[in-house]
């Protein structure tokens, strides 16, 4: 098993502020809209750390961190 | 158990009004005692209405549209708009229509496009600072920065900027010192030169067909199946100037007083221009301009406080931002907090939409002021003058260039 962790949004509490893709362009990108769409997932300790930071930032909730 | 408390309790009861700037200078230790004795609060102010100061209280509200409703947004009702201001006085569903039309007008990808001429202008404006070693930052930077990239964006003509800061003070501000009524007169007819201005922006519209163009993609926008009429692009225009302008202002404003006042920080974030994004994220956080209302749709407890069917209840930002409960040593400035879910933007459905451009713009301003004048003190003669409302902010930011207290 592998230390590496990807995130879930949830659709229905995220209302697009981005702090999301702002800090973590390797696992988000975003969408036309301003929402976030996963595109990878966290392995080095730096991104582990960045996702972390995600999860705590998000002024909605709506990020989790899952292993893959 | 204890009792539920209703608008006729007595211990809840706090004198407060939004709207007088004497009580700019101690509003954070208002809230503080708010949030620490009556964290939903009764004023008598405005025909009486409510006062919720917690984080919690406010992100619950942000995201309870049905019972909080955003159909006013103001205490007292009117800014001098015409009808609701869309999106932002409008409940879900028809909310999230308009939404979908406005969202990629601001996407990040969008504005990240502009980055080259928010830079331009910045350093234009800071040149001219640069020739003397007194400026007011308002006049000089704060109130010409949004506009002029509110124009840019717009793709409408810069040299008109002066005359939107001066519509735009008027209706923000009404005119000091003159009666409620007067205000309202000067606001509306300052709102109806805005609205002359968008019609013939739109009218100089009419045959061409610019898919990048924001007018003229409003022009073509939709509402389901029907056009969008004049009035509701109208509105839309509107609101992006009096959500753009001044809270960019303010903030602008705010953070130099801080900077100014806090040497230490300031040279610790013009030495390490990497820490601007966090350093951003931290003055938004500590001083958020924007104290929007909700309308109170069905009788609901809040705190254990009874509110009714009518009510209004006011949500000032910074009062949730700093909240000891959401966050460490809430009264101090870290620019390298971590972590910080602030909500100066708003929460839930209308979370500020120019959000991503207001971040560019502050951003950029604070990595090309610190990079070219480090250093910048106040002026102990002439102190800064900050006004209150919904939209806090500051007037007048006497600055002295070169020097550092
Ligand atoms: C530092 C600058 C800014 C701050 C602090 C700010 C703050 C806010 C807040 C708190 C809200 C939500 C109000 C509520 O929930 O009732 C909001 C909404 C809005 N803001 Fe901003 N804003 C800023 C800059 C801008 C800019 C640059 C624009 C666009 C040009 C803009 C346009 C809007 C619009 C259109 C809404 C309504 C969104 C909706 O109701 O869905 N804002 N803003
Ligand atoms: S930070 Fe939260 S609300 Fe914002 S885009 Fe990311 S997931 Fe959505």
């Amino acid at each position: 098993m592998s230390d590496a962790l990807t995130a879930e949004v949830d659709r229905s509490a995220c209302k697009g502020h981005g702090r999301c893709y702002m800090t973590n362009p390797e696992v988000f990108d975003c969408d036309d809209e301003g929402f976030p769409i996963v595109i990878g997932v966290a392995s080095t300790a730096q991104e582990l750390s960045d996702l972390e930071r995600a999860v705590n930032n998000c002024p909605e909730q709506a990020v989790s961190a899952l292993r893959v | 158990m204890t009792e539920l408390r209703d608008a006729a309790t007595a211990d809840i009861q706090y004198d407060f009004d939004i709207h007088d700037s004497n009580a700019a200078d101690d509003l954070f230790e208002t809230y503080a005692e708010m949030r620490n004795r009556c964290p939903v609060a009764h004023t008598p102010h405005y025909g009486g209405h409510w006062v919720a100061t917690k984080y919690d209280d406010i992100h619950d509200i942000l995201r309870n549209p049905t019972v909080f409703s955003s159909e006013s947004v103001n205490i007292p009702g009117t800014i001098g708009q015409d009808g609701p201001m869309i999106p932002i006085e409008v409940d879900p569903p028809d909310h999230g229509i308009y939404r979908k039309l406005i969202n990629p007008l601001f996407s990040p990808k969008r504005m990240a496009d502009l980055e080259p001429q928010i830079r331009a202008l910045v350093n234009e404006l800071i040149d001219q600072m640069l020739e003397s070693n007194r400026v007011d930052f308002v006049e000089a930077f704060a109130r010409e920065l949004p506009s002029r990239v509110f124009l840019a964006l717009m793709g409408w003509d810069i040299a008109d900027a002066s005359r939107f800061n001066e519509w735009v003070d008027l209706i923000v501000l009404g005119k000091p010192g003159a009666s409620e009524e007067e205000a309202t007169e000067v606001r509306t007819a300052a709102a109806m030169e805005v609205y002359a201005y968008f019609a013939e922006m739109i009218d100089d519209r009419a045959g061409s067909d610019d898919a990048e163009d924001i007018t003229q993609i409003l022009i073509n926008g939709t509402f389901e199946d029907r056009e969008l009429t004049q009035f509701e692009v109208l509105n839309i225009l509107f609101l992006f100037l009096i959500g753009g302008l001044h809270t960019v202002q303010g903030q602008l404003a705010h953070t130099v007083i801080f900077m100014a006042e806090n040497p230490i920080v300031r040279k610790q974030l013009a030495t390490d221009l990497s820490l601007v994004d966090s350093a951003v994220e931290e003055m938004l956080r500590w001083e958020s301009a924007i104290c929007p209302a909700r309308l109170v749709k069905e009788d609901v407890v809040l705190g254990g406080v009874q509110l009714r069917a009518g009510d209004k209840v006011l949500i000032p930002f910074t009062s949730a931002n700093r909240d000891e409960e959401k966050f460490d040593n809430a009264d101090t400035v870290d620019i390298a907090r971590e972590p910080n879910p602030h909500i100066a933007f708003g929460a839930g459905n209308h979370r500020c939409v120019g959000s991503h451009l207001a971040r560019l713009e502050l951003r950029i301003a604070f990595e090309e002021l610190h990079r070219r004048m480090p250093a910048y003190r106040l002026d102990p003669a002439d102190p800064p003058v900050r006004h209150l409302s919904q939209i806090k902010g500051v007037v007048k930011l006497p600055l002295i260039i070169g020097e550092s207290i």
